[in-house]
């Protein structure tokens, strides 16, 4: 006769069950160091999968630079215009840089408070992706070993990619922003968020990722704020996760909130959330807490 | 005389760092985020098939959980008891050594289906996701279904040939 369970076999689907939910459970609180099975197991197939990802990665940009020679002409001229600003801005910056730090003597300011602002990138190769969306992550290749820390950010030439979510010795696994959700306890944190060129005038918090649009959800945005469309969105540095100046993405459309007394922006992410060679993680200074 | 046993699972270890490596960039930029590529549970479909359940789940326990630590995210776990468990569901209903290949292509359909459903009960169960089933159905689990279709019968051919001796090789020693 064909039975389903026996006894003996229940008993051990129930045990692994509740093994499995114990498992889930105990993962999903922030931890702070995995244990060395973990360790051993990322780094190990981390040394594999580098092996892979940037050669493939390399052919198949041989092929999308071939497909884009035309357009070399015109960036090039673009480029020339934005270099030509950006040494301009670079001796205004730097007079106003030495200003500042003048002030910041003066004023006594701690080493702390001094360093806090200073960030250092550094560069990082992705040695694999996982696309699935309700656990959208990517693999790089800096560690613990190398000053790694749990919710740094990380970030491409375009914008804001996501945060550390978690460090073994020579790999470390990035959280993408599409990951980012209120409801989720240990999700990254809400982003401070204000506009580009209307700094100390607009404040809102980017709260959520909609997997279904692929919009970020800019939310408490107060009254009277002059955000408006196709405005810049970087991070504003307040609050101590996410580093000052990051760039987020565009603005698409402002509108009255859940409670109608705050506005909503949708924000077009400025990352593309896909296809990555190198990103930069940003090195804040280590703050006590 | 173990040969074949190491070679499945070197060639599952293999399968598994494409899926995270060269995949992304074969695939086209607009499908990247709605498939997402599992060879290695159409490898253990394959084994639950052809080979015997306890093998597949053993093997989707043990490289879900690889996949789970490597790309750490949120819960550890969820990508190991969503394969093993429907590798070994669906070797329980679909178990036929002599399988041909339209039934074999069912199972892929059918097992790729419930695996990602699994995922998805998982991610709901922890409150890790909002959006609603038939969403994720129509964004995600049906481009994923299709790609694997088209992987497994890439895969049909060796991957029977690799199972059919390693059958013979394990009713060899059990006869000896």
């Amino acid at each position: 006769m064909f039975k389903l369970f026996n006894n003996k076999r229940l008993f051990i689907l129930l045990i692994t069950l509740v093994a499995f939910i114990v498992l889930m459970g105990f993962s999903l609180g922030q931890r702070k160091t995995l244990s060395w099975p973990e360790n051993f197991v990322r780094d190990t197939t981390g040394f594999v999968q580098k092996l892979f990802y940037k050669p493939a990665g390399y052919i198949a940009g041989l092929f999308e630079d071939i497909g884009n020679l035309h357009d070399l002409a015109e960036e090039n001229k673009r480029l020339k215009i934005l270099a030509a600003q950006y040494a301009r801005d670079a001796a205004q910056l730097n007079f106003i840089k030495a200003e500042n730090e003048g002030y910041k003597k003066d004023l006594k300011f701690t080493k702390a408070q001094a360093n806090l602002y200073n960030y250092e990138y550094h560069i990082a190769n992705v040695v694999s992706v996982t696309t699935e969306p309700s656990n959208n992550t990517l693999v790089i290749d800096l560690g613990a070993k190398d000053g790694i820390r749990l919710n740094m950010s990380v970030t491409s030439i375009d914008g804001l990619v996501g945060v550390i979510s978690n460090v073994s010795n020579f790999t470390s696994t990035v959280k993408l922003m599409t990951m980012l959700d209120i409801y989720d306890p240990n999700s990254q944190p809400p982003i401070a968020g204000t506009v580009f060129n209307k700094e100390d005038k607009t404040f809102g918090m980017i709260e959520r990722y909609d997997q279904q649009t692929g919009r970020l959800i800019m939310n408490k945005i107060p009254v009277g704020d002059p955000i408006a469309k196709d405005d810049i969105i970087i991070s504003k540095g307040t609050g101590g996760v996410y580093p000052r100046g990051m760039t987020i993405g565009t603005v698409e459309e402002v509108k009255k909130g859940e409670y109608g007394l705050t506005s909503t922006a949708i924000i077009k992410p400025a990352a593309g959330f896909q296809d990555w060679k190198e990103l930069f993680v940003v090195f804040t200074e280590e703050r006590v807490e | 005389m173990k040969m074949r046993r190491p070679v499945l699972i070197l060639l599952l270890f293999l399968l598994f760092i494409l899926e995270g490596t060269i995949l992304p960039w074969l695939i086209p930029d607009v499908w990247e985020m709605r498939m997402i590529p599992n060879l290695v549970f159409i490898v253990i479909l394959f084994v639950t098939v052809y080979h015997h359940r306890h093998t597949a789940l053993i093997m989707g326990l043990c490289f879900g959980m690889l996949h789970d630590v490597v790309f750490y995210g949120r819960i550890l776990g969820a990508h190991s008891f969503a394969m093993g468990l429907s590798a070994y569901l669906i070797g329980l209903i679909f178990q036929i050594p002599r399988a041909p290949l339209p039934l074999m292509m069912t199972v892929v359909l059918l097992g790729s289906l419930l695996e990602d459903s699994m995922l998805f009960g998982i991610f709901k169960v922890f409150n890790l996701s909002q959006e609603p089933y038939n969403w994720a159905l129509l964004h995600h689990m049906l481009p994923t279904m299709l790609f694997h279709f088209a992987a497994g019968l890439l895969l049909y051919i060796p991957l029977r040939r690799q199972l059919e001796l390693l059958g013979k090789e394990t009713r060899d020693e059990e006869a000896a």
